[in-house]
């Protein structure tokens, strides 16, 4: 796969195997010079890492302790209030709303996953044959994922809002009744999902696109000689050939769609009644709307905490499959 | 991130650019056929997925309910320029964004660097850092955040806005250079440091001086993260003055009858610039920088 090589070299890089570099110690011809050099490196190397340092601690590690505060206490955005050690957490895991959202956000990521590797692999399979224009639709496809989200999000909403909508109206003419895409807790729902998809498919398109092109085409060549058919050709070639791509990808995703706020919140604001309401929304809402510092944070944690496990699959995943 | 996977956009396969084509062996009539029936398919569902974008860009153009051109007109978006804080809310944009592709590529590509070239324990364990962090809900960070920018007046403040975008693209942005500057042979350094070039030196004047593309992938992510964000704008943009785009757009809403021919018109100005972007430098539009940008949205 050509897309790998630099991916593996990084890999490889991350587990201190790649050749070179400064610091690779003395196994080169000129040992002094070298270590001369090491010296040297490690304190450039120093001041060049010193600002991202500073940057991760400032923007990323002092929210993410103060947060561990935040979370444990009963206070608001004006003061940290008395320590309350596991409340916060406990009243979160005991409401309903909670389970409710969470309930949400898995269905809108298991949509959001695979409805959108779906679409996104049927459009790189077909996209992948010669077809006139075909570059054209390959980046006018990838327009939904461009274009912001607070646009996409309002013509989505002028084309299903109300029932005078360009799309309930078109059903109504059609006689098939006035859906109220944005209205029906379970429609708005399913319609926050389609969004989603929307959205996301491009990603799926070019990332299954970029692994295809690396297949070589002899396989189906010799696949179809020995009198594989096209769906064989299809199981037995294509998808193991795309599959570590395709787990990376889902897995981007999830975290993607754990983490999405725009698009829910945009389109629905996280109504009706809160069947749209996914995890992020409610801890923005716990949090800036109901002033409840605590139990907003501590739902961020439990986010938090299922990601870095997420994270830590997928990048252990990237470091196995460079050693292939 | 995913920034790792195609982050080389010469060598990785690029969006846009020459699709290899699969050489059928199929003869003649029936993949003729089946050629013509997939581009049916592809047309049809290309145009199902425009409707949205179609539809801003027609009701942008369209003259509003109350005027009294016709045919198509600009008149909605001079309209929303003069008549709203439409042209404060794009140099608010404008702004934000371009610091934070500055700064974030200027501390990614040192930090990238060292993550390409280090080979000690504390920088792998670095870049795993950087991993985690990145896939982290935003709303986690945003609220102690919020407390502390608060406190030293950073709130409703496009220098909070900036510091903020450059923490969230940093993590991502210095795996993409990093990933790039992997593709650079080590051989170019060595070449430098014999003829008395120091580490800084050979960073600056030979790894950076080839590094364009990797440079553009990283800032065009970055560009397309802090120009599209919401959530941190919600949050932290209380005053109409200080609104970026995505504040303006949605302030349209706020009353009970929504001004459609205005809001499409400002939709079509904050949709321009990142279909300019992606249309010109297409090519080193990398699929993970992408993947990765959209992580925190």
């Amino acid at each position: 796969m050509s897309s790998t090589t630099a991916q593996s070299g990084l890999a490889r890089a991350r587990r201190g195997l790649a050749p070179g570099g400064p610091g690779a110690g003395p196994s080169n011809n000129n040992p002094n010079r070298k270590s001369k050099l090491s010296a040297q490196a490690s304190r450039t190397f120093f001041w060049l890492l010193l600002p991202s340092v500073v940057l991760l601690v400032l923007i990323h590690g002092y929210p993410l302790f103060q947060a561990g505060i935040q979370a444990t206490h009963d206070g608001n955005l004006i003061q940290t209030g008395n320590f309350v050690g596991a409340e916060n957490f406990a009243a979160v895991l005991s409401s309903p709303a909670f389970w409710k959202a969470a309930q949400f956000t898995l269905w809108f990521t298991i949509v959001g996953v695979f409805g959108s590797w779906l679409v996104g692999l049927g459009l790189a399979l077909l996209l992948r044959t010669k077809i006139p224009a075909g570059g054209t639709f390959k980046v006018l496809l990838l327009l939904p994922w461009v274009v912001p989200i607070v646009v996409s999000s309002t013509a989505w909403n002028w084309l299903v809002a109300t029932p005078d909508s360009l799309i309930p109206s078109l059903f109504r003419n059609l006689g098939l009744g006035t859906p109220l895409f944005l209205a029906d807790p379970s429609l708005a729902a399913v319609t926050v999902m389609v969004f989603k998809v929307w959205v996301s498919f491009p990603f799926m398109m070019m990332m299954i696109s970029a692994a295809l092109a690396s297949v070589d085409t002899t396989v189906y060549e010799a696949a179809s000689m020995d009198g594989a058919t096209r769906f064989q050709q299809f199981s037995q070639i294509t998808l193991p050939l795309i599959a570590r791509s395709t787990y990376i990808s889902w897995i981007l995703m999830t975290i993607f769609c754990v983490n999405d706020f725009p698009t829910i919140y945009l389109l629905t604001g996280g109504g009706p009644v809160d069947a749209t309401t996914s995890l992020v929304v409610l801890a923005y809402r716990t949090v800036f709307q109901d002033f409840a510092t605590g139990p907003g944070v501590a739902i961020a944690f439990l986010m938090t905490l299922t990601l870095v496990v997420v994270s830590v699959l997928l990048y252990r995943q990237i470091r196995k499959s460079s050693v292939e | 991130m995913s920034a790792v996977l195609h982050a080389h956009p010469e060598s990785g396969p690029t969006l846009g650019v020459a699709e290899t084509g699969k050489p059928r062996r199929v003869l003649s009539e029936a993949g003729h056929r089946g050629k013509w029936w997939r581009f049916t398919a592809i047309l049809a569902i290309t145009a199902i997925v425009l409707v949205p974008i179609l539809v801003t860009v027609v009701l942008a153009l369209t003259p509003a309910p109350n005027s009294t051109a016709t045919g198509l007109t600009f008149e909605n978006i001079t309209n929303v320029f003069s008549k709203t804080l439409a042209g404060t809310w794009l140099q608010n944009s404008l702004i934000t964004t371009l610091s934070t592709v500055a700064v974030s590529v200027a501390v990614a590509a040192p930090a990238g660097y060292v993550l390409s070239r280090g080979r000690s324990k504390a920088v792998s364990g670095y870049s795993l850092l950087l991993f985690v962090m990145q896939s982290l809900p935003i709303i986690t960070s945003v609220v102690p955040l919020f407390i502390l920018f608060a406190a030293m007046g950073l709130v409703d403040n496009l220098l909070g806005l900036t510091i903020i975008y450059v923490g969230s693209t940093m993590t991502v942005a210095t795996w993409m250079m990093a990933a790039y500057f992997d593709s650079i042979p080590v051989s170019l350094e060595e070449a430098s440091w014999i003829d008395g070039c120091s580490v800084f030196g050979s960073f600056t004047k030979v790894v950076l001086r080839n590094s364009l593309p990797g440079i553009l992938s990283t800032a065009i992510f970055a560009f397309l993260l802090a120009w599209n964000d919401y959530l941190v704008a919600i949050v932290f943009l209380r005053s109409n003055e200080i609104f970026t785009l995505p504040m303006g757009v949605q302030s349209f809403f706020q009353q009970n009858n929504t001004d459609w021919s205005g809001v499409m018109a400002l939709a079509v100005v904050m949709m321009l610039p990142p279909i300019i972007v992606f249309a010109t430098l297409n090519k080193y539009f990398s699929v993970g920088g992408i993947g990765g940008s959209l992580a925190g949205r």
